[in-house]
């Protein structure tokens, strides 16, 4: 638990409180640390400009969702519908930004909508007062279908320069990623992100203490849809085209990534970069499988084993 | 269903009248008589009893899926439970037993210990329930395509043929089976101490666990209830459908958590009913029932299907404000 922006980084106060919050997450830091090692160690292509490059370009949407789940969580609520989601990102990405729209307009277009479904599922949850877990699992089926309206068969196209931008040799994406933690770190510092917390902690003495506890939900939810979106756009470009139901299996992993990265389920628990190591660890997990030669069946069974003994063995620890 | 006594009188009735699983079934009343002026197939007693028996399979996941919700949990796994029962079944055929009821019961064995399983992560482990049984979902889901291939397993299996078939009296066996399944649920769940400690668990765990509610025993029975009845959804599935292939089930996760919650059971634990489940899930049968009848390409389809649900859920499905 976290003592979270108890006051706005006073100089002193800022370091010991970066400190502190990573305790949690220490124990993890370590096990990303030996699987990267290991990784090194099994593929010394990592170590090159452009194997480090594809490292990252295969984390890069796993980090996006896992963010994009963990501000939901930090605020007490979940999405299980940022597959779709991705999804309906990709296929917006890859029928708008080789027409008359252009990169320009397409980008746009799939920020426009990412943030625009998020501050819809974040209206209805909040000021409605509807469950988010089924409020977005209905709404997975409504994103997913009009993934299927707009391209209802895998197709339509990004231009090439941008998949080699944000797909090929050059770390393109490392760069991206480490923009974003940043604007992260700037949010967190507007009156809005500093809410983040205290809306998931303790959504009465909040609201109560004059917290902005729905204004911060809500932007929660959009921020969330907008990294999601974000996301499906990359996994256009990686592949060259768009796919509606590309983004299936980022709903489980965007949980299992936040939850081995050690968010909570009640909200006000857990810290960006534990969910940012927690996607890495999948990531890795993923890619070492990949290379071992499992079969896609016996990663299923793999990761589905891995998930519950990752997120049991330390609570399990704390019980004893 | 709710305990209805003349004895208590008219205040009894307005309670009656002003409750969720009466509001769920108003709704259903009011969308048939709406639909079957629109559509005129839509009334007939055939087309109604079909849809009552296709709200059976619905009906048998969300009983599990309404105890594990009013402990405090979810479960997620129901899909691959309803898959597992359909797949396995066809594969075990016993030629020593002329009825069909051993393999049933067998394959109703597995998707206990199944249910078992997620219990034991959520109680022992402390796994939180959404992860153990999305685990589970994931897990199942590449030991069925390891076991069942892509191909579709045909079943010769007389018992499952009788409960998809069958026509007692007029009445499909399914429906049948869901009226039995339905009486034994509400019994357990309203006048039972066991029924009396899942309220209180999902109410608040930690209280009910100073009062001496078997927290560990309990969760793992609600688990195991939940693997149970989504195996016998599976048997019914496979009896109407004559075969089973992997993604059998995966319609009803989703319809599950829907009639639970549309039928006035919060998803946050602690207060709901079965009687309120029962109308959820055959509203959710005619919801599915008036889209096919519109003529829409399937992304169409999704889309009036999650909208529909969603208005519903206004209707039947708000939490109490926070303030």
């Amino acid at each position: 638990m976290s003592t979270v922006s108890s006051a706005r980084p006073a100089g002193a106060l800022y370091w010991p409180v970066q400190a502190r919050r990573n305790i949690g997450v220490r124990s993890l830091f370590l096990v990303v640390l030996a699987f990267l090692i290991a990784y090194g160690f099994l593929f010394p292509g990592l170590f090159s400009a452009s194997g480090f490059a594809k490292f990252t370009q295969s984390w890069f949407p796993l980090a996006l969702v896992a963010m994009a789940q963990a501000i939901l969580m930090l605020t007490g609520g979940i999405s299980l519908a940022i597959g779709p989601t991705v999804s309906l990102g990709a296929v917006i990405a890859a029928t708008t930004m080789a027409g008359p729209l252009g990169v320009t307009g397409g980008a746009a277009a799939v920020a426009l909508t990412g943030l625009g479904i998020g501050a819809a599922t974040g209206f209805i949850v909040v000021r409605l007062r509807l469950p988010a877990i089924v409020v977005t699992l209905a709404g997975s089926f409504i994103i997913g279908g009009a993934a299927l309206l707009i391209l209802p068969r895998p197709g339509g196209a990004i231009p090439e320069w941008l998949s080699d931008l944000l797909a090929g040799d050059t770390p393109t994406a490392f760069v991206l990623l480490v923009a974003i933690v940043l604007l992260w770190k700037l949010y967190l510092a507007t009156p809005l992100g500093l809410s983040l917390y205290a809306a998931g902690e303790n959504p009465v003495g909040a609201y109560r203490s004059g917290v902005p506890v729905d204004a911060a939900r809500v932007a929660a939810y959009a921020i969330s849809g907008l990294l999601s979106t974000g996301a499906g756009l990359f996994v256009a470009a990686q592949t060259g085209s768009g796919d509606p139901v590309i983004g299936a299996a980022f709903t489980l992993n965007s949980i299992a990534a936040a939850v081995l990265g050690g968010i909570g389920f009640l909200g006000g628990q857990g810290t960006m970069r534990g969910a940012l190591a927690g996607s890495l660890l999948l990531s890795l997990m993923i890619s070492v499988m990949f290379f071992l030669g499992f079969t896609p069946v016996a990663q299923y069974v793999a990761q589905g084993l891995i998930i519950i003994g990752a997120v049991a063995i330390p609570q399990f620890r704390k019980v004893q | 269903m709710t305990g209805w006594k003349d004895s208590a009188g008219g205040r009894r009735v307005m309670a009656i009248l002003s409750s969720r699983p009466f509001l769920t079934v108003a709704i259903v009343a009011a969308v048939w008589i709406a639909a079957s002026f629109a559509s005129r197939g839509f009334g007939a007693y055939g087309h109604l009893r079909y849809l009552v028996e296709l709200g059976a399979v619905i009906g048998l996941v969300a009983a599990g899926q309404t105890f594990v919700v009013i402990a405090g949990g979810i479960d997620l796994s129901v899909a691959a439970i309803v898959t597992v029962s359909a797949i396995s079944l066809p594969l075990l055929s016993w030629q020593a037993d002329p009825t069909g009821l051993a393999p049933v019961l067998a394959v109703l064995a597995l998707t206990t210990i199944i249910g078992l399983v997620n219990g034991l992560g959520v109680a022992l482990l402390r796994v939180h329930p959404m992860i153990m049984t999305l685990a589970m979902a994931t897990f199942l889901q590449g030991l069925l395509i390891i076991i069942a291939g892509g191909s579709a397993v045909t079943a010769e299996n007389p018992l499952v043929h009788w409960l998809g078939n069958a026509r007692p009296a007029g009445i499909p066996a399914g429906v049948l089976l869901w009226v039995a399944v339905s009486m034994i649920v509400l019994t357990v769940m309203h006048a039972t101490p066991f029924g009396a400690r899942i309220f209180a668990m999902g109410a608040n765990p930690l209280a009910a666990a100073l009062s001496g509610v078997p927290v560990t025993s309990t969760t793992l029975a609600v688990y195991g209830i939940s693997g149970f009845t989504s195996g016998l959804a599976g048997v019914l599935v496979l009896g109407m459908n004559g075969q089973g292939y992997v993604g059998i089930g995966d319609p009803y996760l989703l319809a599950s958590i829907a009639a639970v919650v549309l039928g006035g059971t919060s998803i946050l634990g602690g207060l709901g009913t079965y009687a309120g489940t029962i109308p959820g899930a055959i509203l959710l049968v005619t919801i599915t029932a008036l889209i096919t009848v519109v003529n829409a390409s399937p992304g169409w389809r999704s889309i009036l299907f999650g909208s529909l649900i969603l208005g519903l859920l206004l209707l039947s499905g708000r939490e109490q404000a926070r303030r």
